[in-house]
């Protein structure tokens, strides 16, 4: 056993030797390896005393051990602090990333499309070319009305259209699952005959549609509310105006108060620019009519629901200030990366 | 249709403390919307949204009926004055025919007309003429006036001829035949077409364009000394289908193409005698003309309350359900447990069914005072659909990796496509396209995508890398609608290596199936089939990358040569791997060694003769080419111990052997 001691004395003798000759970090490592390492002092003495039959002498190498890693810490330290080389200039560029970007329009469609999610609607997409039944007929438009002669939408046929609302989804939805209830938002590209400021020929829009036993206006209501604050500010207020589309009964024009003049109407006593008198029109609903849930092979007698169809666009222009949508179907790769 | 209302129009027919602010206020939330208001002297001027089904809010009394409707449930006092419904014209007769219509069937719903005489024409009264103006009508002359006046406070045109200018006896209202011409009071010149609605007169000249404007030739002028006054009802879509062809949006039109109520000519012709009387000192020389053929029934619609009440989510007695609709002109009566209400004549074509009530209803009470309440929806759930995830995960990934994400319209020129080589006969065209660049569907997405990377040449200084995720349009035989395909476009300014790498690296991220990319035989005509290929998961070919052949880059005026590649997200979803495996982690490490081979054979075989070699090599890294000699970097591992030095030389010894030729 005495041995066994003078042997550890040695060692810490030795190591003291050794730290007192080393003044860089490497000579440090040097050190580790000797003591510490696999083939080192340490390991050899593990190795060779009979450190199982002996807890005493395990005890006592193994506070060898610790104590040599405290040294060495220590040095370690000590080297760096003197070392000027050593120092990293903490303010160097750091290796850039490639940056990419996703389009506005992707980044409006995930947000909407979350809220919803949030509120248990299932996304759907259903056809951009559409026939004229989902499209327009089987909505309760009659085939001479003159909701037909808008002059905006793109005819592929006599009875194929690019669709320039998302609504045909509400058919379509019905015939999928047959029967109430149903909870989905269709989201999709639409198209119309139209360019300016705040019109591309081609856009998104976003169809919701509920149907289920007892839906009512405060449920449409409950749903426009949820979605203008989630997406716009807890500060937004909506409102329903009466309006008129044949596909619902009653109709409604939703309005959003304007985020410019914060719903006043004015800004610094001149009238508000972007909005009417503090609001903003959000986009078209309703009270699904009843010729369109039998044209679904719904029974109106039995359920009801509601539907709204938003431009995505629209929602994204409220929200940004945004001032021309042309500016997002513009490649610029100079406009588009800053997103 | 946008109407344009003083304060004190609206006011000749409503009383009411209101003032305009809570006026207009109010009013938007129930009914018409105020969407501006101005203010001229000491009145204001409305800018009015009339919502396309309520013909009969496009006037002054219609709106004035709506704010005593809205401001009652406001709690303010509101008062409908001077209802034109409620005066009884009396005409009189045994006057001599001044004129005669004759008249073509279905094409009049009513038609009421008289003559005056002793006319005499001057300017309007100076008030009548600032009305006007605020209206923003123009001033014509105390007769002509009389007429727009009118229009604006009751939502009825009427028209008035000199009548000396006619040949009257025999008047024909019918159909125009084609290629007879008409000059309007615009002095503007129009070519009709057969089916436009007109008036000749008994020596064959036309003198209106019905519902739409006069005719020059019978024009009031200052010697007018004796007029012919019409207040017709025309078939809506006759003068709307005219009005769209000539554009020709007259006020007249917009209002005959919803069709007022004929139950307002005679009144609104009683009173335009009036005005005539006391402004230019007109008097009746004709009996009154009244072509009414129309026989509307009374229009009686039932509604149940409990229905109502569950409809619009809100508890109302019988009695706020009957006095809200009787403000509004309907009459209400109980039978057997159901209000039973009675359409107005104004409103009967707009109200059809319950769900019509039900709006009445719940508006003027009020939508605002509703509760919002989220709906309790028993949805089963639904799996995730796969392709809406995947096209999430790619735009996330592309973009994080230098990718640019750009939306491009779906329709492309014909001159794109010839551009490309792609055949037009394929795609789907427009009928009505609104310009030659946007006329063709698309079936690929990198067409648009190299006019992208055109438009951005010299823009920015790194290689410009896009992506778009959009469909693709495809014909199918015998089908009437196209099948639309989710697909991808990337197109990179960097090298062949470099997409080729981040396609494989995406693909494996989705989890798609055993991707091989082999060279292409028939790559799309725009790909340079020297350089592209197809890419399969399986057996399935999902699309294609590649270099863009230089005729068409040539033809874009494209000055790099971009590396593209485009995948059918459609099929490619099919592949997707749901299943999991797992390996357990070898316990001895590979050992990695560099291999130069000598072959003339492509890498991809190459790597594949070296990893079919043996299962202790674990996997194959193409380091470098110089002059026919490719080095790898090779993997050799055993999963159970370690391997000897000797077994890894005799391992590259057998892989050197199998390239020598």
């Amino acid at each position: 056993m005495v041995t066994k001691v003078i042997e550890i004395e040695q060692i810490k003798h030795e190591l003291d030797n050794d730290l007192k000759k080393s003044s860089l970090s490497s000579d440090v490592d040097k050190l580790n390896t000797k003591y510490l390492g696999k083939q080192g002092r340490i390991n050899f003495l593990f190795k060779t005393l009979p450190v199982k039959t002996d807890p005493q002498l395990g005890k006592a190498v193994n506070e060898l051990k610790n104590l040599i890693k405290d040294k060495l810490s220590a040095k370690l330290s000590e080297t760096l602090s003197h070392a000027q080389q050593d120092i990293v200039d903490v303010t160097v560029p750091g290796l850039e990333i490639p940056q990419g970007s996703l389009h506005l329009v992707t980044q409006a469609i995930e947000e909407i499309e979350s809220i919803f999610q949030k509120l248990g609607f299932v996304r759907r997409r259903y056809p951009e070319v559409e026939t004229d039944w989902y499209y327009a007929e089987g909505l309760n438009i009659p085939k001479d009305h003159p909701a037909r002669d808008d002059q905006e939408t793109f005819y592929i046929t006599n009875n194929t259209v690019l669709t320039a609302h998302t609504s045909n989804g509400q058919l379509r939805e019905m015939e999928l699952k047959k029967t109430p209830p149903i909870k989905m938002i269709n989201i999709g590209k639409t198209y119309r005959r139209q360019i300016d400021a705040t019109h591309t020929p081609m856009f998104h829009q976003f169809e919701g549609l509920v149907i289920d036993k007892g839906i009512n206006i405060t449920h449409l209501l409950g749903v426009t509310e949820y979605f203008a604050k989630s997406y716009f500010g807890q500060e937004r207020q909506t409102r329903l105006r009466p309006h008129h589309f044949q596909f619902t009964e009653p109709s409604f024009e939703i309005d959003v108060t304007c985020g410019v003049c914060q719903g006043t109407g004015m800004v610094h006593e001149i009238p508000c620019k972007v909005c009417k008198s503090g609001w903003l029109e959000l986009g078209g609903a309703g009270m699904v009519h009843p010729n369109v849930l039998r044209n679904g092979n719904f029974d109106p007698e039995e359920c009801s629901g509601f539907a709204f169809g938003w431009g995505v666009e629209r929602v994204l222009m409220i929200k940004s200030g945004l001032p021309d949508l042309r500016l997002i179907y513009n490649d610029d790769i100079r406009f588009l990366k800053q997103f | 249709m946008d109407i344009v209302l003083t304060d004190s129009s609206l006011r000749k027919f409503l009383d009411t403390p209101a003032n305009s602010d809570i006026l207009s206020q109010n009013v938007s939330l129930c009914g018409p919307t105020f969407d501006r208001t101005k203010q001229v002297g000491d009145d204001y001027v409305y800018e009015i949204e009339a919502i396309s089904n309520r013909i009969d809010t496009a006037s002054a009394i219609g709106v004035a009926r709506e704010a005593v409707a809205i401001l009652t449930q406001f709690n303010i006092p509101a008062k409908l004055i001077n209802d034109i419904y409620q005066e009884k014209p009396v005409f009189r007769t045994g006057l001599p025919r001044q004129f005669h219509f004759n008249i073509k069937k279905n094409q009049v719903l009513r038609f009421s007309a008289i003559s005056l005489e002793n006319i005499s024409i001057k300017p309007s009264p100076k008030d009548i003429a600032i009305f006007l103006a605020n209206c923003g009508q123009r001033p014509l002359n105390n007769c002509v006036d009389i007429t727009n006046e009118l229009t604006i406070l009751y939502g009825m045109p009427s028209h008035i001829f000199d009548l000396d200018k006619l040949a009257a006896q025999n008047l024909i209202i019918r159909d125009s035949v084609d290629g007879e011409w008409l000059t309007t009071l615009d002095n503007e010149k129009h070519k009709l077409v057969s089916g436009d609605l007109v008036i000749e007169d008994g020596s064959g000249r036309l003198v209106d364009l019905c519902g739409i404007m006069g005719g020059q030739v019978a024009e009031v002028d200052e010697h007018t000394k004796r007029i012919l006054l019409i207040v017709p009802v025309y078939d809506p879509k006759k003068i709307r289908r005219t009005s769209l062809r000539l554009q020709k949006r007259t006020i007249a039109a917009q209002l005959y193409e919803k069709q007022p109520d004929p139950e307002l000519c005679l009144p609104v012709l009683y009173k335009a005698i009036q005005l005539i009387k006391e402004r230019a000192g007109g008097e009746i020389a004709s009996p009154l003309f009244d072509y009414y053929p129309l026989n509307r029934p009374p229009k009686l619609i039932a509604l149940d309350l409990e229905w109502l009440n569950a409809f619009v989510g809100v508890n109302l007695n019988q009695e706020t359900v009957i006095s809200i609709l009787a403000s509004l002109g309907f009459g209400g009566t109980i039978d057997s447990g159901k209000i039973v209400c009675t359409v107005p004549s104004w409103r009967y074509y707009d109200i059809n069914i319950k769900e019509d009530l039900a709006e009445e209803v719940a508006r003027i009470y009020g939508y605002f005072k509703l509760p919002p309440i989220l709906p309790c929806v028993n949805l089963p759930s639904e799996a995730v659909n796969p392709l809406l995830k995947a096209e999430s995960f790619i735009k996330r990934y592309l973009s994080d990796i230098g990718y640019h994400e750009i939306y491009n319209n779906s329709l492309i020129s014909l001159e794109l496509l010839e551009k490309m080589g792609l055949n037009p006969a394929d795609h789907l065209k427009l009928n009505n396209a609104l310009s030659r660049d946007y006329e063709y569907l698309r079936m690929s997405l990198v067409p648009s995508a190299l006019l992208n990377h055109k438009h951005n040449q010299g823009k920015i200084d790194e290689p410009l890398k896009t992506f778009e995720i959009a469909n693709c349009y495809q014909k199918i035989e015998g089908r009437e609608l196209p099948r639309e395909i989710s697909t991808l476009a990337m197109l990179s300014g960097e090298d062949y290596r470099k997409i080729k790498g981040e396609i494989e690296a995406l693909l494996w991220k989705l989890r798609v199936k055993d991707i091989s990319f082999k060279p292409s035989r028939t790559p799309p005509p725009f790909f340079n089939p020297a350089g592209t290929a197809d890419i399969y998961s399986e057996k399935l070919l999902l699309g294609h990358i590649g270099s863009i052949k230089p005729g068409v880059l040539i033809k874009i005026d494209l000055l790099n040569n971009p590396m593209a590649i485009e995948i059918n997200l459609a099929d490619m979803v099919l592949k997707i791997n749901r299943k999991y495996e797992f390996h357990p982690v070898p316990e001895y490490p590979p050992v990695l060694e560099e291999m130069t081979i000598d072959s003339r054979k492509s890498l991809g075989v190459i790597i594949e003769t070296i990893q079919n070699t043996s299962e202790l090599i674990k996997k194959v890294q193409y380091i470098n080419s110089f002059k026919g000699k490719h080095s790898f970097g090779i993997s050799f591992g055993n999963d159970n111990r370690n391997l000897e030095q000797s077994e890894i030389n005799t391992l590259k010894d057998i892989i050197q052997n199998r390239f020598k030729v």
